[in-house]
């Protein structure tokens, strides 16, 4: 728990409690969180390492667009940083705490409606503390034929998710490109809302995402450019059937193929839903978890779990080496379709191997759907026993087999060298990319294990970069090392982000450090690695 | 914060006992924290998911799926939830409020008592 009052960065302990008792008039007082246990209930639950760099000086939940025109109004006479989260489970990226230490959290989770669902236009209108399990149970309220996609653990918000460019395992699991209309506060206290929102009256907001001029959108995702406090989604109708396929290949070197075989079938939507390659550690590491058990059940010896004991134990299951699954979704007949040309592709990789599931509309859910929520994926934490946690390295390559087996050998090179075990997932995002999801699983109270996670992480970064592939999220103590992988003309790309900072929010009261993008008077002195 | 978490797997370990037999009937608060738990708890605390399965290793089966058992101590139900234990993240007030905790806690420990 933190032992010691935080203070915002250059506000006396006076001033911040003058702030603290104007959010008070603006929030109500029960709803400005400052006593240590509240702070501690902010801190990156998964942090690692000392948790406490990121610990914020209090946290503020407001509960309407109003309410939060009013504090950042009130920060901004202050100057007190504010770090919005919408229900702060941003696991393994720092869940709700601040990059900045000493930020106020403002904590969205209060403003947790549905405003709006319409099953024949296919489409929400949510507010932020919106969970994916508050939305599903929307849906199956509202007569259940719409489906969400959910990203594996289904604990956070729908918004907060989509914002970060979070994924799902249905068609519509890119969640960015679902958005439709968002309503976002500014640093100046103005509100202003995306696409046809901006026209007075709409009521076709949740229809077109691109207005009239400029889109907005993406800007204010994975940014510190204003708080979104309502956002439409487009929502997939339930279709009338869905398959399951898990293929295996049964040698390590086979992961080219596989994914060479699987490019034209998801560029050409006969895959129409993303997949994702477990290598040969996730492959054992899952079933481990599932099954209740952890690593010494396995390999007590130093190091790296040897790849040799892997494989023992994935012959022994009788398993691919590398396994990809996914899920198709159609009606009966297209499902035929679909399932007979990628029987038929797969027919030709020796020794690969199809294990099909069906569902039809009408039958129960089946978890292997994933079209529920669920959390079942935060059981991986607990790989090396005690208080666990994970940060994630991940970079997007193209599906071309050679290009990811380079970078996917590169990063297991380090793993090896840093004796960690190399869990490693292949996730497709869209029908063009791959992101190379090497997660490092760490046991928070050993202090060695967390501090050579982090010394690999950076490693990573920079060896990324120097192949040239850059990671699409980043833990916040790790988003400058993440920004500058994106380095090309000389970091033109961090000075415009720095330019649209200093314009929209002068005073650098948003989010100071997400995504790397730093306000100016924190510029240099607080940034990791390059000079301004 | 160390010291906290090993005294409450203690405390958790401390009796081992299970719930015999459901009450007949709920206070109203109690059907409050059954709600809460439902709408909340049982997303990890189900049979079979993420918290339980970690209680199963940690501890034993018996202690396993927490709405079942007789052994919670209110005080140990309510740091578990505002500090965290484990690898389980403490639950803001905005996530639970004061008062859903405190029905939450009158359920889960209707059979044991307030010790």
């Amino acid at each position: 728990m933190p032992s010691q009052a935080v203070l915002p960065p250059g506000v006396s302990a006076s001033r911040f409690k003058s702030a603290l008792k104007e959010f008070a008039g603006a929030v109500g007082e029960q709803w400005v969180l400052s006593s240590d246990e509240d702070r501690h209930a902010y801190l990156d639950a998964f942090a690692p390492g000392d948790a406490d760099e990121h610990a914020c000086s209090a946290a503020v939940a407001p509960n309407s667009t109003e309410e939060v025109q009013a504090v950042v109004k009130i920060a901004g006479r202050y100057g007190i940083p504010l770090w919005p989260i919408s229900t702060g489970r941003n696991l393994a990226y720092g869940g709700s705490a601040p990059v900045l230490r000493g930020s106020v959290v403002l904590d969205l989770k209060r403003m947790n409606r549905v405003l709006e669902i319409d099953e024949e236009l296919g489409c929400a209108l949510v507010e932020p503390g919106v969970t994916f399990f508050d939305l599903f149970n929307a849906l199956q309220a509202a007569g259940g034929k719409l489906w969400i996609s959910t990203p594996a653990p289904g604990w956070g918000s729908v918004i907060g998710n989509a914002l970060e460019h979070g994924v799902g395992y249905t068609p519509y699991g890119v969640h960015a490109e679902t958005m439709c209309g968002m309503e976002v506060v500014l640093a100046n206290g103005e509100v202003v809302r995306t696409g046809m929102g901006g026209v007075a009256g709409s009521r076709d907001w949740q229809a077109f995402k691109y207005g009239y001029g400029p889109v907005w959108d993406g800007m204010f995702t994975q940014s510190n450019f204003g708080i979104v406090t309502k956002m439409g989604l487009w929502l997939m109708p339930q279709p009338e059937g869905v398959a399951n396929l898990v293929i295996g290949v049964p040698n390590v070197d086979d992961m080219p193929v596989l994914v060479d075989t699987l490019r034209p079938l998801r560029l050409d939507n006969t895959i129409n839903a993303p997949y994702t390659i477990q290598n040969p550690y996730r492959s054992v590491m899952d079933d481990f978890l599932g099954e209740g058990k952890q690593r010494a059940q396995i390999y007590k010896g130093p190091g790296a779990i040897p790849l040799s004991v892997i494989e023992n134990e994935i012959r022994a299951r009788k398993k691919g080496m590398w396994n990809a699954g996914f899920n198709l979704f159609d009606t009966d007949k297209g499902l035929d379709l679909r399932l007979e040309a990628i029987q038929e592709a797969f027919a030709k990789v020796p020794g690969a191997t199809v294990q099909i599931k069906r569902w039809r509309r009408g039958q129960p859910f089946e978890g292997w759907m994933r079209v529920t929520p669920g959390l079942f994926a935060l059981g991986g934490v607990d790989w090396y026993g005690g208080p666990g946690g994970h940060i994630n390295f991940a970079p997007i390559v193209a599906p071309v087999g050679e290009r990811v087996r380079k970078l996917y050998e590169a990063i297991e090179k380090r793993y090896h060298e840093y004796g960690i075990d190399y869990y490693c997932g292949l996730l497709n995002i869209g029908n063009r990319a791959i992101c190379v999801n090497a997660v490092t699983f760490f046991n928070r109270e050993d202090a060695q294990m967390t501090r050579k996670g982090r010394e690999m992480y950076r490693v990573l970064a920079k060896d990324g970069a120097a192949m040239g592939y850059g990671d699409y999220r980043a833990h916040i103590s790790f988003m400058d090392d993440i920004a500058e992988m994106y380095s090309f003309n000389n970091h033109a790309m961090r000075r415009l982000n720095e330019r649209v900072k200093d314009a929209l929010d002068p005073q650098g009261i948003l989010a100071p450090g997400k995504q790397g993008i730093w306000p100016h008077a924190l510029r240099g002195k607080n940034r990791r690695g390059s000079p301004t | 914060m160390r010291f906290a978490a090993a005294s409450l797997i203690c405390l958790l370990m401390a009796s081992a006992r299970v719930l015999a037999a459901e009450p007949a009937a709920l206070s109203p608060q109690q059907e409050h924290g059954k709600k809460v738990y439902n709408g909340l708890c049982v997303f990890c605390h189900a049979p079979g998911l993420w918290g339980t399965t970690t209680l199963a290793k940690r501890m034993d089966k018996q202690h396993a799926v927490l709405d079942g058992r007789t052994d919670l101590a209110p005080a140990t139900i309510r740091v578990a939830v505002r500090v965290g234990i484990g690898s389980m993240p403490p639950l803001r007030k905005t996530e639970v409020t004061d008062s859903d905790l405190d029905a939450v806690i009158a359920y889960l420990t209707r059979a044991g008592g307030n010790r």
